[in-house]
């Protein structure tokens, strides 16, 4: 059946051929691989991405916040340009005038006075 | 004509309770989720590492001729080698062949670190195969497990995987003619663990 030359026989060939070509991993094998990658940061997990959305949403809100109050303040200081009191000065003036035009309202309180 | 079709006829299909794992494969071709698998997609790597890690394991094991376990490992250090070199693979080539390449080169890693090899010393002749008892006969995947590391990698990768001398010199970092003469030993061993004959045939 074998022979001791270089080339293998028929039988041999069949053998070989017939030998398994597939071996089917254990379970953890998947989940290691997976969890090496990740902490290797190459691919991040739907939790991960859903809570580094959320932080970049708060994040977001904070400076927007904090940019409108800064923006306020410098507009009510009375150094600021000019251009950029017009509008509080006028909310002033327009409230002050509504109250005038409301006369009722002073006389009301005048009286209780 | 058309007619119509005799729907009474069809066969019920039979839908199985439990889903099995492979019927969770997609038809996505190999190159498609690479690319998703670049971009983060952690799925698409899952796909991947199921659809190829049986035939990659099958082969690893071979190679090393080793336990299960230290076939894994060596699975593993290979996507873990794999992934950020996915940007590198040629679709003009099969994925599962480059992905053995990788695996081959895990596992050459792995047995120098394991018992001290050089490239040199895994195809030197010192290397004593454990003969089996006199008359003892063994079965083909035995037989080659029990070669030496080099004799066993050059048979697996020409008489099982199919690779030519020339091949696998480029592969294992050795000329074409150390590949051939590495093989006829491999083989005269081989034969003689298959058929049981006297200690002295087998070294």
């Amino acid at each position: 059946m074998y022979n001791d030359d270089e080339e293998l026989t028929v039988s041999e060939i069949e053998a070989l051929a017939a030998l398994p070509r597939e071996l089917p991993p254990g379970d953890l094998l998947e989940e290691r691989v997976v969890r090496e990658l990740r902490r290797e940061g190459h691919f991040t997990s739907g939790r991960s991405r859903a809570r580094l959305n959320s932080a970049w949403r708060i994040a977001a809100a904070v400076a927007l916040f904090t940019g409108g109050v800064a923006t306020g303040r410098y507009l009510m200081t009375p150094g600021a340009p000019r251009d950029a009191t017009v509008v509080p000065v006028e909310l002033r003036e327009s409230t002050a005038t509504q109250v005038n035009r409301s006369g009722s309202l002073v006389a009301v309180r005048e009286m209780w006075l | 004509m058309t007619g119509s079709f005799p729907i009474a006829e069809l066969e019920p299909i039979a839908i199985p309770d439990v889903i099995p794992k492979t019927a969770m494969m997609t038809a996505a071709t190999d190159s498609a989720l690479i690319a998703a698998a670049l971009n983060g997609a952690e799925a698409a790597f899952r796909e991947l590492f199921r659809r190829h890690t049986p035939y990659l394991l099958q082969f690893v094991s071979r190679v090393l001729g080793a336990s299960r376990a230290d076939a894994e490992d060596v699975v593993q250090d290979t996507w873990l080698r794999a992934y950020p070199a996915l940007v590198t693979f040629r679709s003009d080539s099969s994925f599962s062949t480059w992905l053995c390449s990788v695996g081959l080169r895990a596992a050459l890693d792995s047995m120098r670190r394991g018992k001290r090899h050089t490239a040199d010393t895994l195809f030197d002749d010192d290397y004593h195969v454990q003969p089996p008892a006199t008359e003892e006969r063994m079965d083909l995947e035995t037989a080659i497990a029990r070669l030496a590391p080099g004799y066993r990698m050059v048979l697996v990768l020409h008489d099982v995987q199919g690779f030519t001398h020339e091949e696998i010199g480029a592969q294992l970092g050795i000329a074409p003619g150390t590949s051939k003469a590495q093989l006829f030993k491999a083989r005269r061993v081989m034969r003689a663990l298959l058929t049981g004959r006297e200690k002295h045939d087998v070294q």
